[in-house]
């Protein structure tokens, strides 16, 4: 990625779009939109001290909303070019409100509020789309309980909470004790706030509030305005205070993800949705159970699927060790739904085929493998550049020549033609270069000629 | 005529492409929609088979 950043023959053009294209092999006219990030590019150095200071909060995308990060931000630590945007949805100076908080504290003067889209024309002589896949929603699977249940995830959130740097520090904390937690950290804000204004009526009449409001609601100080208010203000303050006890009772019991079960096919081999098979879940699956054995050697897990597909090199090798040395035990079976038990914990109901059983088990968390989804923008993006789309709305080819699109001097690669993993996305990106090039070369030729 | 080579999507597919071309002496200009590169590669915490670290 460092290498992409500091290329002399690559020109990075991050926040942009393609806007439109016009011409043919050898001589494309594209216009490209560079999206205003409100920071000068030259001048931000990446120290991130605006984003520390922001006062606005907003669901981080990279850690698929399960941290925040600030309306000044960027993508992700070490992302390249580390220059910040500002989030034009959620800055409060760019909605209308007092802020520039940012601006203050940049000492290299890059923030400019009045920045504005830039438009630049490129000719180049062929193009690659490469512009990769969406994860299936499973919300789309009503019996998975996706959105209801916190503690059933995707793989992709999975990936982010075995993350050092993500949002758990690789820690298998639930989102359901995660959510709990915050709510505890909101309410002490609260408790705080409302003990202060109790000690200062406290102090006033010299008694603990307690003791007075025993008396209070025995009737001793009916007619008292002023007793009244501190009445009502202790009131609310127990309001905040036993729910608050209650939850830190409750988050005394909390411990990390254990048992976890793995769904395969979610949304792929599904007639319903994908017929396809996506190709690397059953394989992120099993990387996923491994690593999160290695955090935490009584992990264990399940993995339930049709049938496991580890058909790349070194992949059934890979399958077998999990099993054998990562507790990891594969089970043969369609999920027929989840749901919640005790404890927030999921309940996997499934059709044990080797057993001709209906069975149901109790896990700490639930990880779901979706499928490969064409990108969103993927239909305008095809209509902008000329190319067509095959029935799923991934880029069409064909078979033998899988990286030529239905125009020529377009070329693709990687998930934006199908699902893959990433062996076969770098080596669908090299031979798709290659065929850039040639296009590439002869361009250099016709023009030695024409000079010539 | 141009020699250049626009590639659309910054994720490791286009990373690679890029590269493989910018080292042929192609010049490559890379339009990535998000703020940084990296793709949905950037997001795994390693990968198969080798759990390599992903970045
Ligand atoms: C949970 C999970 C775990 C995985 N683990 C592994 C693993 O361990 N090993 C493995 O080999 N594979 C793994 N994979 C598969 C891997 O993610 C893909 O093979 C790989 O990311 C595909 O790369 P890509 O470049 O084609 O697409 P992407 O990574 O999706 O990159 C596409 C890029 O294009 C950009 N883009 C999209 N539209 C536009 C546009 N219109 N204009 C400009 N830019 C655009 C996007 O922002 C993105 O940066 C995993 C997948 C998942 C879901
Ligand atoms: S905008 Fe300024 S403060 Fe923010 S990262 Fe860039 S240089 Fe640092
Ligand atoms: S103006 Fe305020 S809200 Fe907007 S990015 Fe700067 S510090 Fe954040």
């Amino acid at each position: 990625m460092l290498d992409v950043g500091r290329h002399p023959n690559l020109e990075l053009l991050a926040y942009s779009e393609v806007e439109k294209v016009e011409g043919e092999a050898g001589n494309f006219k594209v216009t490209v939109r560079r999206k205003t990030r409100y920071v000068e590019e030259d001048r931000c150095t990446g120290c991130g001290a605006c984003a520390e200071k922001c006062p606005t909060a907003v669901p981080d995308a990279f850690n698929e909303g399960l941290g925040a990060r600030s309306a000044i931000y960027s993508y992700f630590a070490q992302g390249i070019p580390s220059t910040h945007t500002i989030d034009p949805d959620h800055c409060r100076q760019l909605n209308g409100k007092k802020c520039g908080i940012c601006a203050k504290t940049c000492q290299a003067e890059a923030i400019n509020f009045e920045q504005e889209d830039r438009i630049i024309e490129l000719n180049v002589g062929a193009i690659i789309i490469a512009a990769g896949y969406d994860i299936f929603d499973p919300s789309l699977i009503p019996e998975y309980r996706y959105r209801e249940i916190a503690n059933v995830v995707t793989a992709i959130e999975f990936e982010r909470l075995l993350s050092a740097s993500g949002p758990t520090e690789g820690h298998m904390d639930r989102p359901s004790d995660r959510a709990v937690l915050a709510e505890i950290a909101a309410l002490e804000k609260k408790a705080k706030k409302s003990q202060k204004a109790l000690d200062k009526l406290e102090k006033k009449f010299d008694e603990p509030s307690a003791a007075f409001y025993g008396k209070y609601q025995a009737g001793e100080y009916e007619g008292d305005e002023d007793r009244k208010k501190w009445a009502d203000k202790y009131a609310s303050h127990l309001k905040i205070v036993e729910p608050l006890e209650e939850l830190k009772k409750k988050a005394k019991r909390f411990t990390v993800a254990k048992r976890l079960a793995f769904i395969q096919c979610v949304g792929s081999r599904d007639f319903r949705f994908y017929p396809f098979c996506s190709g690397y879940c059953c394989m992120h699956s099993i990387k996923e159970a491994v690593i999160a054995q290695e955090h935490a050697p009584e992990t264990t897990s399940t993995i339930f699927g049709m049938d496991i597909r580890a058909i790349g090199k070194g992949f059934e090798e890979y399958k077998i060790r999990g099993g054998n040395n990562s507790n990891i035990t594969y089970v043969r079976g369609r999920i027929a739904e989840i749901t919640e038990g005790p404890n927030n914990n999921p309940v996997v109901t499934y059709e044990n085929t080797r057993e001709r059983k209906v069975e149901s088990r109790e896990f700490d968390m639930v990880v779901l493998a979706t499928a490969c989804a064409p990108t969103k923008g993927i239909g305008t993006l095809a209509k902008t550049v000329g190319v067509e789309l095959d029935k799923y709305n991934f880029i069409k080819t064909s078979s033998l020549s899988p990286v030529d699109t239905t125009t020529p001097g377009i070329f693709v690669c990687g998930c934006a033609e199908s699902p893959m993993d990433v062996p076969e996305s770098v080596a669908q990106a090299s031979s798709a270069a290659q065929r850039a090039a040639e296009i590439a070369f002869q361009s250099e030729l016709e023009k030695e000629k024409a000079v010539a | 005529m141009s020699k250049d080579i626009l590639v659309i999507g910054g994720g490791i597919a286009g990373m690679q492409s890029s590269l493989d071309l910018a080292d042929m002496g192609i010049k490559v200009h890379l339009v990535e929609k998000l703020p940084s590169i990296g793709g949905k590669m950037a997001q795994l915490d390693k990968t198969f088979p080798t759990n390599d670290c992903a970045i």
